[in-house]
């Protein structure tokens, strides 16, 4: 008989969820299922555009379906097209793998403003992802609030030259957008003192080879463990840099207390040192980065036959090796649970999901994927497909010659 | 002359790569796949001539998987003098400090216990042009046959 697992969301901890399962036993039938007509979530969408090195893990989630037997079904957002309860019904296990996509949004004083924006919809609209909304105006001195590699990705991007992007996948409307952007400084500012920055050392010191930057960063107190270090150190490394007009500047240690806005719009933030003094940051727009939330459609409890599994279990820490660890193990578990239970009823599995209109199955995909390479221009690797009905037209595409 | 692949990954890329590798191989060779993970120092042997890929991390350091065996070159003594092995690194030149910095220091490791490296180390770049395996395989095409010259029929 056999055993059928549905995993909701088609991105890392979802996809290597599946490999584990399919490599422990291959006659599983494994369905990964996503709200969006593509796979590979955050991987295709959250990933920097200029760090394709770290996208190239989607090939290895083209084999899950060219040879590992997995079925991807895509455009099928559970709890909607598919209620949770009819999918848990119709599978011996649910793995609920849908990532965390809501900004969290600081509790400061004066909020809402218009200039006021979350990372993660900054990111979608940069990397042209189909329910985004449009690119925003973030004036000459945006600032950044938030300590972690999101924080550098858009502090990267924003200070990038025209040139510096050749061979990403930006696309056209946000390669116009940044070089259009008019930014003279950006200001980056973190909550913690340096030393507990959550940045990447190599992230920082990757900025030290922009092109057009002049970065400055405030002295950090002394006393850091040895991840501490290892951060001071490259922040101390690109201290100085000075390549070109764009001011980069980096501050720690500063508590936001309150937004202060002029006609609706942003015009500085507030904060409180570390030396309890409180200073007034203008800026044209804020941007926060200060982690990510889920947006309360699905079960956040595990019951029976019901996994969570990446973002959406942990919380929006870690990257994508993380999760690779973390679905071995649940892959194990899920094998247990299934072993201890021979006798359970047949399940039908992806029958449940023939109701959803307009499915988009891995063949779907691969014709967007092609699709994609084809269309990018000389300086680009790749051309997105930006809007739902675009890429339904070519997934979805019926052989007109059938009888 | 038997074969193994040794695998040190995080993400999974190497260990696709030796499935990969294996698979071209087998149809000439006996060869086994296995995780660095699950080796220690001592299981190597003399009669096997070992292809070893592995990725790197952090800051040009050892993938998770190859960390245990890693550790276990570094804190033992083990006398790898009858090995023979070669090195395929995987990395990304976006970390241009450290670029298959992983490979290094294995190759690094296993040299100092006394092992003898075949043919230059050969890295992949996961932010240039080249898929992983068309570059691995003519390295280990011409490691083979390297190592078929010095390890002799014998073995
Ligand atoms: C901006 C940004 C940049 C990052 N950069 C890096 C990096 O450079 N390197 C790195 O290692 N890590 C990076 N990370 C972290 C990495 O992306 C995460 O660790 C990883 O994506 C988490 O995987 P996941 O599968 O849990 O979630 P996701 O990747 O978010 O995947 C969840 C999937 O579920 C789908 N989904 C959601 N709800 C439903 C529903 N109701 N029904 C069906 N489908 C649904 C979504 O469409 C999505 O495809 C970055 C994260 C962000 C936010
Ligand atoms: C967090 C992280 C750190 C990395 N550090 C380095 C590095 O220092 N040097 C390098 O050459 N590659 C580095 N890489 C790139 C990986 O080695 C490369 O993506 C490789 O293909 C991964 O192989 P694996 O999946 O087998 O682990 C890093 C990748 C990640 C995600």
């Amino acid at each position: 008989m056999t055993r059928h697992v549905a995993i909701v969301g088609a991105g890392p901890s979802g996809c290597f969820l599946a490999q584990a399962l399919l490599k422990a036993r291959p006659d599983l039938a494994v369905d990964l299922i996503d709200r969006l007509p593509v796979p590979y979530g955050l991987v295709r969408y959250g990933v920097a555009a200029d760090h394709q090195g770290t996208k190239a893990i989607a090939r290895q989630f083209a084999r899950l379906f060219e040879r590992q037997g997995a079925r991807f079904h895509g455009n099928v957002e559970i709890g909607r097209d598919v209620p949770l309860a009819a999918l848990r019904e119709a599978y011996d296990a649910v793995v609920l793998a849908s990532g965390l996509s809501g900004d969290r949004t600081p509790d400061l004083a004066g909020l809402p403003l218009a200039g006021v924006h979350g990372a993660g919809a900054l990111t979608r609209a940069l990397y042209d992802h189909p329910d985004a909304g449009p690119l925003p105006d973030l004036g000459a001195h945006p600032l950044i609030l938030g300590n972690g590699n999101v924080a550098l990705d858009i502090l990267r991007l924003l200070a990038k030259t025209p040139d510096e992007l050749d061979g990403s996948d930006l696309g056209p409307r946000a390669t116009r957008w940044l070089a259009d952007s008019g930014i003279e400084t950006i200001t980056i500012v973190g909550r913690s003192p340096a030393a507990q920055a959550r940045f990447d050392p190599v992230m920082v010191r990757e900025l030290g080879a922009l092109q057009g930057v002049s970065i400055t960063v405030e002295a950090a107190p002394p006393g850091a463990d040895d991840a501490g270090e290892k951060v001071l150190a490259a922040l101390a490394q690109i201290d100085g840099t000075a390549t070109g007009p764009r001011r980069i500047a980096f501050r720690f240690g500063l508590t936001p207390t309150g937004v202060v806005g002029e006609g609706g719009r942003i015009v500085a933030l507030t904060v409180t040192r570390p030396d309890g003094v409180a200073e007034t940051l203008p800026c044209t727009a804020l941007v926060t980065a200060i982690g990510f939330r889920g947006d309360g459609t699905l079960p956040t409890d595990e019951g029976p036959g019901l996994y969570k599994a990446g973002w959406f279990a942990r919380g929006p820490r870690g990257t994508i090796p993380e999760n690779r660890a973390d679905a071995q193990a649940l892959a194990l578990r899920i094998l247990a649970d299934l072993d201890a239970d021979p006798d359970a009823p047949a399940k039908p599995g992806a029958a449940v999901l023939d109701r959803c209109r307009d499915r988009v199955d891995y063949d779907g995909w691969s014709r967007i994927d092609a699709a994609e390479l084809a269309a990018a221009p000389a300086n680009r690797c790749r051309q997105k497909l930006d809007t739902r009905a675009a890429m339904l037209a070519l997934a979805c595409r019926t052989e007109e010659t059938q009888p | 002359m038997k074969l193994a692949i040794l695998y040190g990954t995080e993400t999974g890329n190497a260990e696709m790569l030796a499935e990969d590798l294996q698979s071209a191989l087998e149809a000439d060779h006996e060869v086994s796949v296995a995780n660095l993970s699950d080796i220690a120092p001592e299981d190597l042997d003399g009669d096997t001539f070992y292809l070893v890929v592995c990725s790197t991390y952090g800051d040009g350091e050892l993938p998770a998987s190859a960390q245990p065996f890693g550790a276990a070159l570094d804190a033992g003594d083990p006398d790898l003098s009858h090995v023979h092995f070669a090195i395929f690194g995987l990395g990304d030149s976006a970390y241009p400090d450290t670029f298959n910095g992983g490979s290094a220091v294995l190759a690094a490791a296993l040299a100092q216990r006394g092992a003898t490296m075949i043919g230059d180390r050969v890295t992949h770049d996961a932010s240039g042009p080249d898929l992983a395996e068309d570059l691995a395989l003519p390295w280990a095409e011409a490691v083979i046959a390297e190592a078929a010259t010095r390890l002799g029929a014998a073995a």
